[in-house]
């Protein structure tokens, strides 16, 4: 009987990935309640907050490079139509009156944002995922530069540079059920979102979710399908895979996420502008997808959590000299180039994303390579000459 | 209106054909998308600006230093960053280009900071200023008219080396098969350092040009120009030297046309739109030949 590969290389993330989550659970539900942090916790539960929102983004993120092989380099325009998605609802519904103020409800607008992401991303999916590679890396990258001109210069709908300032905070409003509710409280429950603790439980709650999404797929017909396009697409192709509705799902998936990461980020901060959603935003994002390792769950949470502390403290340390603020990201420039170079598979490395980016044999890498790097039109025929 | 905006174009078009090349040569031998070869073109304006306010540096001999540095550059780039992955999967190769492009641009965050340099004024030779002549009701800086004739000279120069040296026939050995070029005795490593030299050069060329032109440099001037001209190199087919600069041209001409007639705003979107049309309709770029994988 063959021996079973252990599905990443270090054992105790294959084996005990319940206890993995659980104690990060355990550990994380508790934070709003680690007084013992003093002055430092209210910065700690901002921190807190945006590795989830990022956590949810990265692994958002991780569908396109770590399951399906390809290279996103234009997620933050997702996060850009998701925030705007939610500002404008927010902000415009609201003054509609009913029926239509429904949809400044926070409840309805995660779906809305989700499906405006996904839809986008078929619509630039269809026409791209066919150029593999890294013409579809530059196209992407086109596609959000193109979000952010469209949200500076279109000011009649976005108001441009000046941004969405004053979008109102979620909150839950059950007086519907108040018929229900009165025998138990005299007035209908309605709880407006303040400070940072239920942002703090909403955001949490989103990133079980998606790391439960994250799994289940991973192990579904869909996540295995994206492993064999991602290892060889030929192969797929020839197991009877169909390439392009596969890699097209993926990308409407992995933009979804990114929108109802945006989502949250509007409403949580209230303001929302150009500014938030440059390129680098989109690199930073793919560093913690190559930080932990392309693919592996546990590690893009890691890579996360990792990069956005190392940010937001590097912020706080470097604030009197404004310029080296920004210039902090030199330093995720670096992590690229050093984790490309010597641990390419990432902190917490999935065996077999392991074993083909650390290959020294030709074969493999040239497969690897073609399926990355041809423009694949005329792939149909190319196999078959074959 | 119409023959000024097509004198502003070919300006702007020289500048992004310059950088084009280099994108389509490096492209042509080791297949990468060299991200970091916009930030040479913002460290050649940096260099020679610095070169002529702080060291006081005459300004061709500015020109000139900067140009060696930026050509230094790109080989110590190429000789750390991608030469070790050379057998690496082209992913990798990848996202290191864009983590040295992230390194670049924040050094230079650092090291000049993030406010506008401009050249104070007698810094630079009066010849090159706006002394203005007239084509008609046409007004042509002589600036202009300098930079379209640089430009096309350097593109002339280049022509030669590729197609009539002894290293530029290597150059197309190795963009056509590394390999058997090395059985014939190339020494390929130092194909791709002298690739890599001469594109960073012209990059350099191309991002002086534009400091005294705009008579602006900051360090975010290399990322939108470099994709622009990463656009005008998809444009005239990757890893085909007289399309890229065919693409700089064209793209030049219409970024100026949008500019001028559609909307200011949208300047830099035409590039990105023409780039990820021409992606998705004609890979294979307007000059290029059906691509044909190496299977």
């Amino acid at each position: 009987m063959p021996k079973r590969i252990p599905r990443y290389t270090i054992s105790f993330f294959s084996k005990n990935q319940p206890v993995f989550y659980g104690l990060l659970l355990l550990v994380v539900f508790f934070i709003p309640f680690y007084s013992f942090l003093g002055d430092f916790h209210e910065r700690f539960m901002y921190i807190s907050i945006m590795s989830m929102l990022y956590i949810v983004l990265a692994l958002g993120l991780n569908i396109i490079p770590g399951f399906t092989g390809l290279l996103d380099l234009g997620f933050v325009g997702f996060y850009a139509i998701g925030a705007y998605t939610a500002g404008l609802l927010t902000l415009k519904c609201a003054a509609l009156g009913p029926p239509w103020d429904i949809l400044s409800n926070y409840w309805v607008i995660i779906p809305l944002a989700a499906l405006n992401g996904a839809l986008w991303g078929i619509l630039l999916g269809a026409p791209t995922l066919r150029l593999t590679g890294d013409y579809f890396a530059i196209v992407t990258f086109g596609f959000s530069e193109l979000v952010v001109l469209v949200i500076v210069n279109e000011m009649w709908l976005t108001r441009g540079p000046m941004g969405l300032p004053g979008i109102a905070s979620p909150g839950i409003d059950l007086t519907f059920l108040y018929p229900i509710t009165r025998f138990f409280f005299e007035n209908p429950i309605v709880y407006s979102f303040k400070g940072r603790v239920p942002f703090f439980y909403l955001i949490l709650f989103m990133m079980i979710v998606t790391i439960f999404i994250m799994n289940r797929l991973e192990d579904s017909r869909l996540g295995r399908a994206w492993f064999a396009i991602r290892d060889d697409e030929i192969a797929a192709e020839c197991s009877g895979i169909n390439i392009m509705r596969y890699k097209v799902i993926a990308f409407a998936i992995s933009a979804s996420f990114g929108a109802i990461g945006g989502s949250f980020f509007a409403r949580w901060f209230g303001f929302i502008s150009p500014v938030s959603f440059k390129f680098w935003e989109s690199i930073l994002i793919l560093c913690m997808v190559v930080l932990g390792g392309m693919g592996s769950i546990p590690g893009v949470i890691l890579g996360a959590t990792v990069l956005v502390s190392l940010s937001e403290i590097l912020r706080q340390v470097l604030e009197p000299w404004p310029d080296l603020v920004q210039a902090r990201y030199a330093l995720f420039g670096i992590i690229l180039i050093l984790m490309m170079r010597f641990k390419p598979a990432g902190l917490i490395p999935l065996s077999r994303v392991k074993r083909v980016m650390s290959t020294k044999d030709e074969t493999i890498l040239q497969t690897m390579n073609e399926s990355f790097f041809s423009v694949s039109t005329d792939r149909k025929k190319l196999s078959k000459d074959r | 209106m119409f023959i000024q905006q097509l004198v502003n174009g070919l300006t702007l078009g020289g500048v992004y054909a310059l950088i084009a090349v280099g994108y389509t040569m490096v492209y042509g031998i080791i297949e990468l998308i060299n991200f970091a070869h916009g930030e040479i073109y913002m460290l050649g304006a940096f260099l020679a600006f610095s070169f002529v306010t702080m060291f006081n540096v005459p300004f061709p001999l500015a020109i000139l230093l900067s140009i060696s540095c930026c050509a230094l550059f790109g080989v110590i780039l190429e000789f750390i960053a991608y030469r070790p992955l050379r057998k690496a999967p082209r992913l990798a190769a990848l996202i290191t280009a864009i983590g040295a492009s992230l390194f670049l641009q924040n050094i230079a965050l650092m090291i000049w900071g993030g406010r506008l340099k401009t050249y104070p004024k007698g810094t630079i030779p009066e010849i090159f200023k706006s002394a203005l002549f007239y084509l008609g009701d046409v007004k042509v800086s002589l600036l202009q008219y300098n930079i379209i004739t640089i430009t096309i000279f350097l593109m002339f120069c280049l022509h030669i080396l590729i197609t009539q040296t002894k290293i530029g026939t290597a150059m197309r050995a190795c963009a056509q098969d590394k390999t058997t070029a090395s059985l014939m005795g190339i020494n390929v490593n130092r194909v791709i350092s002298f690739t890599f030299a001469v594109g960073s050069g012209l990059g350099a060329v191309a991002g002086i040009i534009v400091g005294v032109y705009y008579n602006a440099i900051f360090p975010m001037m290399g990322y939108t120009a470099g994709v622009k001209a990463f656009a005008a190199a998809v444009l005239g087919g990757i890893g085909n030297i007289p399309g890229a600069m065919f693409g700089g041209f064209v793209l030049g001409i219409a970024e100026s046309y949008g500019a001028g007639y559609l909307s200011s705003g949208y300047r830099d979107g035409i590039a990105y739109a023409i780039m990820i049309l021409v992606i998705i309709f004609r890979p294979s770029g307007l000059l290029g030949r059906k691509t044909v994988v190496k299977v």
